[in-house]
């Protein structure tokens, strides 16, 4: 399968990046940002919203840093998956790192990229005889949703492993578009549904991602329900943080990837006096995870076990952190 | 069998060494020329319009705006090539495009060769095509129906109905023997298809060139019988049509039959004259599938009080999709395999093929046998579990015995069941293991039985089923010209070490030329695990004729009889007086003296044998292979996920001819069993395939690859060349079962349906702990 037309775009500086997205604009030109070009790629050769300019982010400078409390977009899986740095603060991100693709696909793909990562369904991960044949769906070309048949909502499944990380230790991503620069904390950056996916211009790329000082301290930990050990997108992914104070556990986290169309934060569990470090506690967790997860049948695996592996993982990972 | 001039009581030199495949380091440097590295001036890119409907009457086609597109050279319909042809003569229901209706989505209707890639997709997408779509056969029941003749996908079908083929065998009294047994269960079991999934995807380049002749690069398993297609096809004659087999990335059965792209490429190319190259992305893979065929099967087993098994009573349904391929073996393949590796004397079976319109089954690795193998082999576990007996012992005690006759009348020359059951319990510590490992963690064990090699070749001619010739010029070189198809497996190694056995020379004097049908004479291919035991037995005989002629000739230069000579070590050595020798090139010399270069010729055929029963012929083979595995795993109770970590796979090779390369064929058919009694499942939404592509069909990764641990067993078949037989397909078969029985070791749940996947595991854990607490409570 081959790659349909499109002019690519190498701005090195991000001034000269803005100014290009300006002038396409201008011109009535439409683009989409590739940097590791693991997600559009694909997507492309499949023919899935093609446009006719894309502008890389392979040689713009900077944005690559990888720091305890700041990330550069551009820094790739592969070394977010082997930073000794972040393992010692945030185990749940590196350990999300860890569990994406191969090897070969965490050299390419970037942490901006994760975070933006297109939204998965069987109807629309296919090539364009397929869609054709079947019938297009809402997301490309078509006007009906094949999921939950009606034709406003997509249902397509999220399928990043960092955002749920990010969401638990409450990050906040920076942004920059022809507009200028603005930050959003990430708990408010994914919003509507599998075509929208977030409140980011599609003009604005993403420059880095911070983790506050307050989430200093905080347990993090994350599970992925997965066929296979490698090259599996997240079918079901469970990311937590806590700490642990005067025999309670506090400050629970709970995000969950791998289920609806956008990576959603549970909110803070109502803690009261905090939660006991036990089992009581873990089934507590599974069985908010149970009430609150939503699956639909569009990926791998039955969506009832999809949904029962979200409160099976918050239960292990409760243990787990609160051990640890 | 020895031969006189075998070197006594000496051991071999290669033969039973661990040695490199002779391609290896080709392949391993991407040196290795494979169909799309064949680069010709002027080549054009072929592309194939495929169906959008699973069963549809094609009204009209219009090709016009197609052609007069810039850069568009030709543009092909069915009705251009309406011959028929399929791998079996009795199923010739394939054409090279659609000719009056589609049968699946993704079915071939129109090609165009173009300049470049986005040309002629650009041209696919200007051909009109109008359709009347048909009613769609996607379940295997909807098929049995009788239905007016323009809803059958083919004009040979039994009794009006989509049913292909259908089988009925009985022997002995299968009745009498369930209503006698002691112990008797009859149990369904689903299998859902699986495909391939090997690393090259199709390529054919084809190129009808200025002397009328055309030549073919294609990436098949069996240039024989594409050879035969295209003169049926293109309606030439085979001498003006030449096969080339370049190296071939994997087959596993996938590439066993000549294919409508093959033919394509070769009609473009008639067409526009000029070379055409089509090759497939891995969609189109999915659509060419001729993957194992999803079956239904009932399988009923009755054991007898003292623990021997009396009947079995056998009945598949079997989806084809939408073409013959070697079907008519398959239906058969999936009862009379059964009639090993234990000794049954009772025995019915009937099987059904059915036509359904999705992409075609065929030929894939254990070809017929995997599915009837795991129902039989989890009853079996299940009535030794249920009278008490261990399961090693039990399949011991009705291990088929060498050189006796199944009751189906399949000849049993060596059998090393028993022992590939003893050292595979040995070796896993099974009775140490065995229902002692904690909840959760499990070991089981299942045997096997496969062909080397089918014994009554698919048209019914009188040549050599593997002819080898061998050619040697003054360099010394000994070239091996057979058209056996290396396809990854070795078999160009087994061709090269026999030879230089035989001759006593350093395997670098061997040069394989397997790939061209203007040189090399025919043998019919990789498939039904045939090559060792048949081009094995052709090219040891072509070296024994060559020999004898180099040791004549070194007793006409020393003057010595010729009964005294051996070839050893790059020489004739005398052995009655090892002083006297004459090099190895000085024989050739003095042999070539006469008539230039020397040449020699050898071949294989079956015995006969057999029955003489209707369906007698299938299953024949000149000799069996036979397996005991045993496997280990480890439940995650959490995800209900299953880790297998260890599996003894005891194999009958007859004889290792080089145990590299039979561990390796081992581990192979290990992983590739895994990814089906686990992962893989080749699924459908409607009559789309829902995941055509290697993310979503699931193979296992090297991560979840267990501990393998390769026995051989040798049984030094009589007949096999050197005593080898059989290695590449039937060291697949016990894995599934033997995993399924280590599932209930594990957790006391049995599965009579694949793939085993975690959430199967998880719904049975959750059942089960479900049914406890009831316990619990009423016990309360």
């Amino acid at each position: 399968m081959i790659l349909p037309a499109f002019e690519l775009h190498h701005p090195t500086r991000l001034p000269e990046l803005l100014e290009l997205c300006r002038t396409l604009r201008a011109e009535g030109r439409d683009f989409d940002f590739v940097a590791g070009g693991t997600d559009v790629l694909p997507n492309y050769k499949n023919r899935l919203n093609p446009k006719g300019d894309l502008i890389s982010l392979a040689r713009l400078e900077g944005f690559d840093e990888i720091e305890t409390n700041r990330i550069g977009a551009r820094a790739r899986i592969a070394d977010l998956a082997t930073s000794s740095v972040l393992g010692e603060h945030w185990p749940g991100l590196v350990e999300a790192a860890r569990s994406i693709a191969s090897p070969t696909l965490r050299n390419l793909g970037t942490v901006g990229g994760n975070l933006c990562l297109d939204t998965r369904c069987h109807y629309f991960n296919q090539s364009e005889f397929w869609r054709r044949s079947k019938g297009y769906c809402l997301k490309a070309d078509g006007e009906d949703c094949l999921v939950v048949p009606q034709k406003k909502i997509c249902y397509a499944t999220y399928s990043g492993d960092l955002a749920p990380v990010f969401l638990v230790l409450d990050a906040v991503l920076d942004l920059a578009g022809p507009q200028g620069e603005r930050s959003m904390p990430l708990r408010e950056f994914y919003a509507f549904d599998g075509i929208r996916r977030f409140r980011k211009e599609p003009d604005e790329i993403c420059l880095r991602i911070r983790i506050p000082k307050e989430s200093e301290g905080l347990r993090t930990g994350y599970r992925k329900l997965r066929a296979r050990d490698v090259l599996e997108y997240p079918v079901m992914g469970v990311a937590m943080g806590l700490r642990v104070a005067e025999g309670a556990v506090r400050d629970l986290r709970v995000a969950v990837t791998g289920s609806e169309a956008i990576p959603l934060h549970y909110g803070d569990l109502d803690l009261g006096n905090g939660i006991p470090p036990g089992e009581e506690g873990a089934e507590a967790v599974k069985r908010a995870l149970l009430e609150w997860v939503k699956t639909y049948r569009n990926v791998p695996f039955p969506p009832g076990y999809r949904r029962a592996m979200a409160g099976e993982f918050g239960r292990e990972l409760f243990m787990t952190l609160v051990s640890a | 069998m020895t031969h006189p001039h075998d070197i006594p009581n000496q051991p071999r030199r290669l033969l039973g060494k661990r040695i490199p495949l002779v391609d290896a380091k080709r392949k391993a440097t991407g040196q290795a020329v494979y169909t799309d590295d064949i680069r010709l001036p002027g080549t054009l890119v072929g592309k194939i319009l495929r169906s959008p409907h699973p069963h549809a009457k094609i009204l009209s086609i219009d090709t016009g705006k197609a052609e007069a597109l810039p850069g568009v050279h030709a543009v092909l319909t069915g009705r251009e090539a309406p011959a028929r042809f399929g791998v079996l003569p009795v199923s010739q229901d394939e054409t090279a495009l659609a000719v009056d209706k589609v049968r699946f989505i993704g079915d071939n209707v129109a090609a165009v060769a173009a300049e470049d890639e986005a040309t002629a997709l650009e041209a696919l997408g200007l051909i009109e095509v109008e359709y009347e779509p048909l009613r769609a056969f996607l379940d295997m029941e909807q098929s049995l129906e009788p239905v007016p003749e323009e809803l059958r996908l083919h004009t040979k079908t039994v009794g009006g109905t989509n049913i292909h083929k259908e089988v009925s065998q009985e022997f002995g009294e299968v009745d009498r023997a369930f209503e006698e047994a002691a112990w008797k269960k009859t149990r369904d079991f689903r299998f859902i298809g699986v495909t391939h999934a090997f690393t090259e995807p199709m390529c054919t380049l084809a190129w009808f060139d200025a002397d009328d002749r055309l030549t073919i690069w294609s990436a098949t398993q069996v240039p024989h019988y594409l050879h035969r297609a295209l003169s049926k096809v293109l309606e030439m004659p085979m001498h003006r049509i030449r096969v080339v087999r370049p190296c071939v990335g994997g087959g596993f059965g996938g590439k066993s039959d000549p294919f409508p792209h093959e033919m394509v490429a070769a009609l473009l190319s008639r067409k526009c004259r000029r070379p055409v190259k089509i090759l497939f992305d891995r969609e189109e893979v999915f659509y060419s599938n001729h993957g194992r065929h999803p079956s239904k099967i009932r399988f009923g087993l009755a054991v007898g009080k003292d623990g021997t098994i009396r009947a079995l009573d056998i009945d598949a349904l079997i989806d084809g999709g939408a073409w013959g391929s070697f079907g008519v073996v398959t239906t058969y393949y999936n009862g009379v395999l059964a009639n090993g590796p234990y000794r049954v004397d009772n025995f019915r079976y009937h099987g059904r093929r059915v036509y359904t319109n999705k992409p075609p089954c065929g030929a894939m690795r254990g070809h017929g046998a995997v599915n009837t193998r795991f129902a039989y082999e989890v009853l079996l576990d299940e009535a030794a579990h249920d009278l008490g007996l261990d399961p090693a012992e039990f399949r011991l005690r009705n291990a088929l015995p060498p050189n006796t006759k199944t009751v189906n009348e399949f000849r049993i020359t060596t059998s090393g069941i028993r022992e590939c059951i003893e050292r595979a319990v040995e070796a896993s510590e099974w009775k140490r293991k065995k229902g002692n490992l904690p909840f959760g963690e499990g070991i089981g064990i299942a045997g096997g039985f496969y062909i080397s090699g089918s014994a009554l070749p698919i048209h019914w001619d009188d040549i050599p089923q593997s002819t080898v010739h061998l050619k040697v010029d003054l360099d010394g070189g000994v070239t091996i010209h057979s058209m056996a198809a290396e396809i990854g497996q070795g078999s160009d190694t087994m061709l090269a070490q026999i030879v230089a056995e035989v001759l006593g020379l350093d395997i670098g004097f061997c040069r394989v030329r397997t790939h061209d049908t203007d040189t090399a004479p025919i043998d019919l291919g990789s498939y039904s695990s045939r090559v060792t035991f048949m081009a094995g037995n052709a090219a040891r005989q072509a070296a024994e004729n060559l020999r004898a002629r180099l040791l004549r000739a070194a007793a006409d230069l020393t003057g010595y009889p010729v009964e005294v000579f051996v070839l050893r070590e790059g020489e004739a050595v005398n052995v009655t007086r090892p002083e006297i020798r004459v090099p190895y090139l000085e024989a050739v010399r003095r042999a070539m003296k006469e008539c230039g270069a020397l040449q020699a010729t050898g071949s294989y055929r079956s015995p006969p044998m057999g029955g003489k029963f209707k369906g007698a012929a299938a299953g024949l083979s000149p000799t069996y292979s036979f397996q005991a595995f045993v496997a280990q795993l480890k439940v995650d109770l959490e995800t209900g996920k299953p880790r297998v970590l260890d599996v003894w796979a005891a194999h009958d090779c007859g004889r290792a001819l080089n145990p590299l390369a039979v561990e390796g064929q081992i581990e192979g058919s290990v992983h590739m069993g895994l990814g089906q009694v686990l992962s893989e499942a080749f699924l459908y939404n409607g009559g789309n395939v829902l995941n055509p592509n290697l993310c979503d069909y699931r193979t296992l990764s090297p991560t979840e690859t267990p501990r393998i641990h390769p026995i051989l067993v040798e049984t030094n078949d009589p007949e096999g060349p050197f005593g080898a037989k059989e290695c590449g397909e039937g060291p697949l078969l016990p894995v599934l079962p033997a995993v399924a029985n280590a599932l209930y070791d594990a957790i006391g749940v049995r599965f009579y349906e694949l793939p085993i996947t975690a959430d199967r595991v998880f719904r049975a854990l959750e059942r089960q702990r479900k049914r406890r607490a009831v316990k619990d409570l009423a016990a309360r």
